[in-house]
């Protein structure tokens, strides 16, 4: 018992200073934590909803193609190169992919072209959630497998746009053996099952069996091809991506930047609140925060403690803030009044009060800086009360004695202009937006009234046009000006949130897509801007600039496109000697 | 029964007390009535500032004006929740404190048709405001068909007591900020519904009081003797039990109003039961989460609230020193101003 007892308290004392000794900075950390301001609406592949469930899918699933912006362009990801392309009559395209040999499913299956034409299946299967595929890969029509070639196949597309070239590679690759592991669906020709109505048995069958596996919260049931897999999820909390032991394209020499995958874990920590989420990263308790506001930010930047411990990036973005008007409503119904109220946003004052003067005002959705299309004749948005005013009276509304405005409306019976300005709660920015635009809208004699509104509920009730009017952020890319989701009228009902459509716009929509003269595509786009800013179904407030503040002991590559960072490329800095 | 002292002197503390809360009282009624309208120019000043003596918040909303549009948000939120709050209190503890489980009895007609009502609105839930119109109709359809029917002329008492204790216990059970955080989760957000939601969840503890009170005064002999001539019982109720514990409520009154003050305050600044145009002293406390080195965004609500709610526990300890400490229920209320 004697010599028991020193034993003992050696072992207590080692492990008291093992326990309290600081862990060694240079030490590499295989798990990093981002902060995340809300949780994916959807973990579903055929409801990406918002930047949190893209971020996910990017990194559990491959499409064919991924866009760098880098390299302002699509490159080959689960395709070996980029497709070969032929033209059949005026309309038609065939895309030819051949797929990366090595890649493999998580059971060690080879990824075929059969899975490609099983993913387009569900991606046409009548009831299921494909509202939002129909409006973006509506025109691939049918796929040719090669019978030679198993990792070989022919998209045929309506179209002939360089667009349709890249947006046909870019949409995530799902595998038959889940969902389909007796093929089933094999059976059945893609034009077929798009003119199925209503669904045969074995199409409703397998529906049922999709949505048995209620992957909007059980993202594990249906495992990609990408380099992660959902390990643990807790709404609210965090959301756990762990890197696959043996993920396909580590067997790759040299792998290209987009089969690049280096954390072993990525933890995406749920703080909606912005304040919040600095104490945390300035505690320790997140490595990365993108997407800062300007103000905390640019505090950040100047303070000489956190220089020590963290880096900061910015980069120009092509996300913007606009204010949607829904076009459903009678009282939005008509181009003047949209216009109107667009004059009701002071820009300039915007930008510096809440991006620190660091975001770029723009005439329409595309940014200033694609110079070559962007429409630089067009005049800015510019506050005028007394220019509001007047299209107002224009539009055929009537002042009151009260001093609200009102006019008839479709049915003969007066209708007063009164607005709802719903947007994301809790986010200064778009706050601030409103509080300016309601202000201002006050003073001319528009009652506003403000909805701040949870993301989610948000986004259900701008799908559903219960929004008057609201203020949120669009994301873009450089690579792909296929507006057919935004502002076309297949997009109704789902993406197209404004409810926006004419022929016009349609047809204009229509021929940028399907052109691939850069000089005809510019003639074209500048079209499509006047007519946007004629006709406004949003109005662009500015182009962001991204804001990432990280831990100094990462190198993070930042990026343009949401969310402002390549989450698989991220490392610890390699320690100096 | 019921012992007075003459009011005392005032001390400085409760004239500092008084005239603190006249100048909320003031600043109520003087402030703009138009929504703040933001000067963008002017972000996050420090007070000081020619245009903006108290400085601004981080959407360039004037904290002065916040302060004064605050306080009348705070008047009208808190006075009429306060005050129907002891209506409700009063109304059901006293009704239970008197009428026990044996003093009300109805007929089976009148409590089904009230049963089918209350499960009518029950259903109805949320959409109960657009719909109420409904309810009369249920009312008088139950009403009308059970007396057609001839059921339910036999009288039976109605365990009152029991139930009031019950729904007590059961809204306590929950913690009150949960509760009201539900509540206020379902409905727009507006200045009306904030005071009803704050009514409905917070009139247990008046409710609990009165009912101790009455219990007290109903078990004194002139009491007894007034039931044995024959007095019905509203005029009981209101002639003899009300005028012996009215004083229960005047000292419970500026505590609820500070309690209210502080369910107000808390969740302005979680964002939720006021519209955003309207200013409160919760509101600007939130705003320094945007801007965290903005000391003064903390500073003049603080104040503002400590003040108040302070005033308002100085007055309650005062009404509770004017009344004579005789009745057990007062030291318990005492105890809660302690507390």
């Amino acid at each position: 018992m004697k010599r028991l007892f020193p034993g003992f308290f050696v072992l207590l004392l080692t492990v008291t200073f093992a326990s309290c000794s600081t862990s060694d900075s240079n030490t590499v950390t295989p798990a990093f934590r981002i902060r995340w301001a809300q949780d994916p609406d959807n973990l579903d592949p055929l409801v990406v909803s918002n930047g949190s469930a893209f971020e996910i899918a990017n990194l559990t699933y491959c499409s064919l193609l991924k866009g760098i912006e880098g390299k302002t362009d699509f490159v080959p990801w689960l395709a070996q190169s980029f497709p070969t392309t032929q033209r059949l009559n005026d309309s038609l395209l065939l895309v030819t992919y051949q797929l990366r040999p090595e890649a493999t499913w998580d059971n060690g299956s080879p990824v075929l072209a059969r899975d490609v034409a099983f993913t387009l299946k569900v991606m046409n299967c009548p009831g299921l959630p494909i509202e939002m595929d129909q409006a973006m890969f509506g025109f691939i029509r049918d796929i040719r497998l090669d019978s030679t070639d198993a990792r070989r196949f022919t998209l045929v597309c309506v179209g002939q746009s360089p667009d349709h070239v890249r947006s046909s590679g870019d949409f995530s690759i799902l595998p038959e053996y889940v969902l389909d592991p007796q093929g089933k669906l094999r059976d059945i020709t893609l034009p077929n099952l798009r003119q199925a109505q209503p669904a045969g048995p074995v199409v409703a069958d397998f529906a049922r069996r999709y949505q048995a596996l209620q992957l909007q919260n059980h993202p594990e049931r249906l495992p990609g091809c990408g380099p992660y897999r959902v390990s643990g999820w807790q709404k609210g909390r965090y959301l756990t991506l762990t890197r696959k032991p043996q993920w396909w394209a580590d067997t790759l020499p040299a792998p290209p930047h987009v089969l690049q995958a280096f954390p072993e874990k990525l933890t995406y920590q749920i703080i909606p609140d912005a304040a919040t989420a600095t104490l945390a990263l300035r505690r320790g308790e997140i490595d990365l925060y993108s997407l800062m506001p300007a103000a905390e930010f640019t505090r950040l930047q100047q303070s000489a403690t956190d220089q020590q411990r963290l880096q900061f990036y910015t980069t120009d973005s092509h996300e913007f803030l606009a204010a949607g008007f829904d076009v459903r409503k009678s009282v939005l119904r008509d181009a003047l009044t949209r216009r109107a109220l667009s004059q009701l946003f002071d820009v300039p004052a915007l930008i510096q009060a809440t991006q620190q003067g660091a975001a770029v005002a723009s005439v329409g959705l595309i940014s200033p800086r694609v110079t070559a299309y962007y429409h630089d004749s067009l005049p800015l948005l510019d506050f005028s009360p007394v220019a509001a005013v007047e299209l107002l009276r224009q539009a055929g509304w009537r002042r009151a004695g009260t001093g609200s405005w009102t006019r008839p409306n479709a049915q003969g019976q007066p209708e007063e202009l009164r607005l709802g300005l719903s947007y994301r709660a809790g986010e200064p920015a778009y706050e601030t937006a409103a509080r300016q635009f309601s202000a201002a809208a006050r003073g001319v004699g528009i009652a506003v009234e403000l909805r701040p509104t949870e993301q989610s509920v948000l986004s259900r009730q701008l799908r559903a046009g219960e929004t008057d009017m609201s203020i949120r952020t669009f994301s873009g890319n450089p690579f792909s000006y296929d507006f057919t989701p935004l502002l076309h009228s297949k997009g109704i009902g789902a993406s197209n949130t404004t409810g926006f459509s004419l022929p016009a716009s349609d047809q204009l929509i229509e021929q940028i897509a399907a052109t691939d003269d850069p000089a005809r595509k510019t003639r074209l786009l500048r079209k499509f801007q006047l007519l946007l800013h004629q006709q406004r179904p949003f109005t662009v407030l500015y182009f962001l600039r991204y804001r990432v503040a990280a831990a100094r002991r990462l190198s993070v590559p930042v990026t343009g496109l949401k969310p402002g960072y390549e989450a698989a490329r991220i490392r610890t800095k390699v320690s100096q000697p | 029964m019921r012992q007075l002292c003459f009011p005392r002197s005032f001390s400085l503390r409760q004239l500092l007390a008084a005239g603190w809360l006249l100048l909320v009282v003031g600043a109520a009624t003087w402030a703009p009535s138009a929504a703040l309208a933001p000067d963008l120019a002017h972000i996050s000043q420090p007070p000081g500032g020619t245009e903006h003596w108290l400085g601004t918040d981080p959407q360039g909303l004037d904290v002065w004006g916040a302060l004064l549009q605050g306080a009348r948000t705070l008047v009208l939120v808190s006075v009429p929740a306060s005050l129907l709050t002891l209506l409700l209190g009063t109304i059901l503890g006293s009704a239970a404190g008197f009428l026990r489980n044996s003093g009300w009895q109805v007929s089976w007609r009148s409590l089904s048709t009230l049963l089918l009502t209350a499960l009518a609105a029950l259903v109805l839930g949320p959409r109960l405001v657009p719909a109420s119109a409904w309810l009369p109709g249920v009312a008088a359809g139950s009403w009308i068909l059970l007396g057609r029917l001839r059921l339910g002329r036999r009288r039976v008492a109605v365990p009152l007591d029991a139930l009031v204790l019950g729904l007590m216990s059961l809204l306590e059970s929950v913690p009150l900020l949960i509760l009201v955080l539900a509540a206020a989760a379902v409905q727009r957000p507006s200045l009306g519904g904030l005071v009803v939601l704050l009514s409905l969840t917070c009139w247990t503890t008046p409710a609990r009081l009165m009912r101790a009170a009455t219990l007290q005064v109903s078990a004194q002999p002139y009491l007894e003797a007034a039931r044995a001539a024959g007095i019905p019982t509203g005029r009981l109720l209101v002639r003899h039990i009300w005028p012996n514990t009215r004083h229960v409520l005047l000292v419970r009154f500026p505590l609820t109003i500070a309690l209210l003050i502080g369910l107000e305050t808390t969740l302005s600044f979680l964002g939720v039961g006021l519209p955003p145009e309207v200013s409160s002293w919760g509101q600007l406390l939130a705003a320094v989460r945007f801007a965290p080195t903005a000391w003064w965004l903390v500073l003049w609500p603080g104040i503002m609230l400590v003040s108040t709610i302070l005033s308002l526990h100085i007055m309650a300890q005062n009404q509770a020193n004017d009344v004579t400490p005789t009745a057990g229920i007062l030291s318990k209320i005492n105890e809660t101003i302690i507390d």
